[in-house]
């Protein structure tokens, strides 16, 4: 199990992670939100052993972050880490040596993850000359050749068509399946919730909502309801709380303060002819950006 | 489990050495050095002669001038070449007229060099020279028989004078000085030796001059190339950024002394075909001077200080590529980018070039206090030290010193460029970059 428990990051006078605390259990997908700057990357490093904390632990498995414990955890960067003018197999073996792997063992799981992501055909080839999307397989590879008890994802789509994602997410949750513990960061709220179970959202250093996204969702009081039908919006939007209404191609989107105005706005539009009419959670996305708004108005 | 720190000096290496530009960089100085110990075979084999005589064709209208001139010719090429030396003339005294000889140079290639030297005789002068050539004459052709025909007029002079020719021949007798030196284990053959040296010392330092600016570049471009790609973050995580400071320093001082050593190699198989070429000695075809100066190098007390002077140069020499290196790889974490590294490369190369400039002209100091203390100074006392010693300017214990002070600044730049390294590789912004290194150095 991976536990942050009461980090803190100083550089100078800045606070960049304020007292942060939270847990990774074997086979679970953990998210680690927030915008730009909000500390992810530090938190990250802190966790890699690259930065120390000012204040409070990081252990893997009990064990208090040293080499020894890095061998175990796989790190893919947001932005690319690979060093460009080696090939595929000389990266590989290179960063494979470092978390402790013999070259036998790195050419055969080499093989296995170039064939299973379909660029069997560039482990000779320089790193330079591969395209963008394939230099994010071969860096995610290298996150992963080591079978990392703890891995660490920021950014992994970045760069990737929508078939790589989904080849990707495959091997993120059988990974996960087999007890890998999987810290995820993305800006792609979509990704995240189909990931997923926890999350972290952090805004300046602090973490200002976590938990489980289930449990998130159904805390969470706003909801949302899509109607499809003959509605007019400015009706609804005089509907008592109504928080907006959002004309999307063929249906409405009427957001609600909670759950008990859903009975307000069905009685509205009863008489009116409709085809759908579905209450949904908000989503990650909606949650991130109140949250995140809300701190900020603070 | 295989160390890690070795791992990373073989890594480093590889990607240096496993690459076309090292192969392409090499094949061009084993070439350019092989040529160079060979140029007298390689002229010879187009045609040309490096040892060939220039051809001097005399037209004495005097009729008493060509003997004398031909004694004081002998006279200054001894003078300028040393007395082992032949003469690099073939005189003749010719009995074509002026015009038919200027025809002949013109017409045939194999005279184009040739030289005419007409003497006539005037009431005011015994001697006056009309000198004929196809191109310009060179700085040495002009010195040997500008010198040579003065002495002629002046012989011609004296002997109108009515001197007799053994007076005349003491006249023109060399002075035999008797050399003294006040200061103790002085000779002559040093003296001359260092004249010899502080034209040879340029040719000798420049390979360390030349391998320091690999070793910068090397530590730079790769401390450089994985901060830069992020790699830096991946590796970091793996290894302590000390291990990794150490690798690059070790592997870049490895790879010039597997590039020093392949210097020494192609300059060896440069000597071993021109004994091929040349019979019996290495220095054959380049002429007796050079196989003489080279006997009285290794006679004189500077050959024999070698067994020395060669080490001390060596303990000096890997310091200071240490120091380099751990300087080099201290500057290239504090870059962001790769144009970052190329301005941060000028202030090293400059201290580089300073020790190159003041070892060449070393002689020229004469043990000024103002180059000893030079001497001292880290980083250029690698080339500077060794040649004053050379040139005993210098002692032994003034190269001690030197030592001692690079061991002290390789350990003053571990010790609180490690505290940079390990701030620097991690920064990627160049916004407060100095604040942030001074800060890095107090804590």
């Amino acid at each position: 199990m991976l536990k942050v428990e009461n980090v803190t990051k100083y550089y100078g006078d800045f606070l960049a992670v304020d007292n942060l605390s939270f847990t990774v259990k074997e086979g679970e997908i953990f998210g680690l939100l927030g915008v730009n700057g909000a500390g992810k990357t530090t938190t990250f490093r802190m966790i890699m052993g690259l930065l120390e904390p000012s204040g409070g632990n990081i252990t893997l498995d009990g064990q208090a972050i040293s080499y020894d414990v890095t061998d175990k955890i796989g790190f893919l960067t947001e932005e690319r880490s690979l060093l460009t003018k080696m090939t595929v197999l000389e990266q590989c073996k290179f960063y494979g040596a470092l978390k402790g792997m013999h070259d036998k063992e790195i050419e055969d799981r080499l093989d296995y993850l170039l064939d299973k992501f379909g660029v069997i055909e560039y482990k000779n080839k320089k790193i330079k000359e591969l395209s963008k999307g394939n230099q994010q397989k071969i860096q995610f590879i290298t996150a992963i050749l080591n079978k990392p008890k703890l891995l660490i994802l920021d950014e992994p789509f970045s760069g990737l068509d929508p078939f790589n994602v989904e080849l990707f997410k495959k091997e993120i949750i059988e990974m996960s399946k087999q007890g890998s513990m999987i810290i995820f960061s993305s800006h792609r709220m979509e990704h995240v919730e189909l990931f997923c179970q926890k999350i972290v959202i952090m805004l300046r250093g602090k973490s200002v909502l976590e938990g489980n996204i289930k449990d998130i969702k159904e805390k969470y009081r706003q909801k949302n309801i899509f109607i499809k039908g003959d509605v007019n919006k400015q009706d609804l939007e005089k509907v008592t709380g109504v928080v907006e209404v959002i004309k999307h191609a063929d249906e409405l989107e009427v957001k609600i303060e909670d759950i008990s105005y859903v009975d307000d706005v069905f009685k509205k539009i009863k008489n009116t002819k409709i085809s759908k009419f579905v209450v949904e959670e908000p989503t990650l996305n909606e949650i991130f950006v109140n949250k995140v708004g809300e701190v900020y108005e603070k | 489990m295989r160390s890690k720190l070795n791992y990373l000096i073989g890594v480093s290496l590889k990607r240096k050495i496993k690459t076309k530009w090292f192969m392409a960089a090499n094949i061009l100085l084993a070439v350019a050095i092989i040529a160079v110990i060979n140029i007298d075979s390689i002229i010879n084999f187009f045609g040309g002669d490096f040892n060939e005589k220039t051809n001097v064709y005399i037209v004495d209208k005097t009729d008493y001038s060509y003997s004398l001139f031909e004694q004081q010719l002998i006279a200054a090429n001894k003078a300028l070449y040393g007395e082992a030396s032949e003469l690099y003339y073939e005189l003749t005294k010719s009995d074509k007229s002026v015009d038919e000889l200027k025809e002949m140079i013109k017409t045939n290639d194999e005279e184009s060099d040739s030289i005419i030297l007409e003497f006539t005789s005037s009431l005011t002068s015994p001697l006056e020279v009309t000198m004929i050539t196809k191109d310009y004459l060179d700085y040495m052709d002009t010195g040997v028989l500008n010198t040579a025909l003065n002495n002629t007029k002046v012989s011609l002079a004296l002997m109108n004078s009515s001197i007799s020719a053994e007076e005349l021949e003491q006249i023109y007798s060399e002075v035999p000085i008797n050399r003294i030196y006040l200061s103790d284990n002085k000779n002559s053959e040093e003296e001359n030796m260092s004249m010899i040296m502080t034209t040879v010392f340029p040719i000798l330092i420049l390979p360390i001059f030349m391998l320091t600016i690999f070793l910068v570049q090397m530590v730079g471009a790769e401390v450089n190339d994985e901060k830069t790609t992020r790699g830096m973050e991946i590796i970091i995580s793996n290894v302590s950024p000390k291990t990794h400071f150490f690798s690059k320093i070790i592997a870049a001082n490895l790879f010039v002394l597997i590039q020093g050593v392949l210097l020494v190699l192609f300059a060896a198989i440069g000597l071993w075909i021109r004994k091929m070429l040349g019979g019996s000695s290495i220095t054959g075809g380049i002429g007796a001077e050079v196989t003489g100066m080279l006997d009285v190098f290794m006679s004189s007390n500077i050959g024999k200080s070698l067994v020395y002077i060669v080490p001390l140069a060596i303990i000096l020499i890997v310091f200071t590529f240490i120091a380099y290196g751990a300087l080099a790889a201290i500057l290239a974490s504090m870059t962001t980018n790769t144009e970052d590294f190329q301005q941060l490369q000028t202030p090293i190369m400059i201290i580089s070039l300073v020790g190159y400039y003041l070892s060449i002209m070393a002689g020229v100091f004469e043990g000024a206090t103002f180059i000893k203390v030079l001497s001292y100074v880290p980083f250029i006392s690698a080339i500077l030290s060794p040649s004053l010693l050379v040139l005993g300017q210098i002692g032994v214990v003034d190269v001690i010193i030197s030592i001692v002070l690079i061991i002290l600044t390789n350990y003053i730049l571990i010790k609180y460029g490690l505290r940079i390294y390990k701030v620097g590789i991690l920064n990627y912004s160049s916004k407060d970059l100095w604040k942030k290194m001074f800060k890095a150095l107090k804590n």
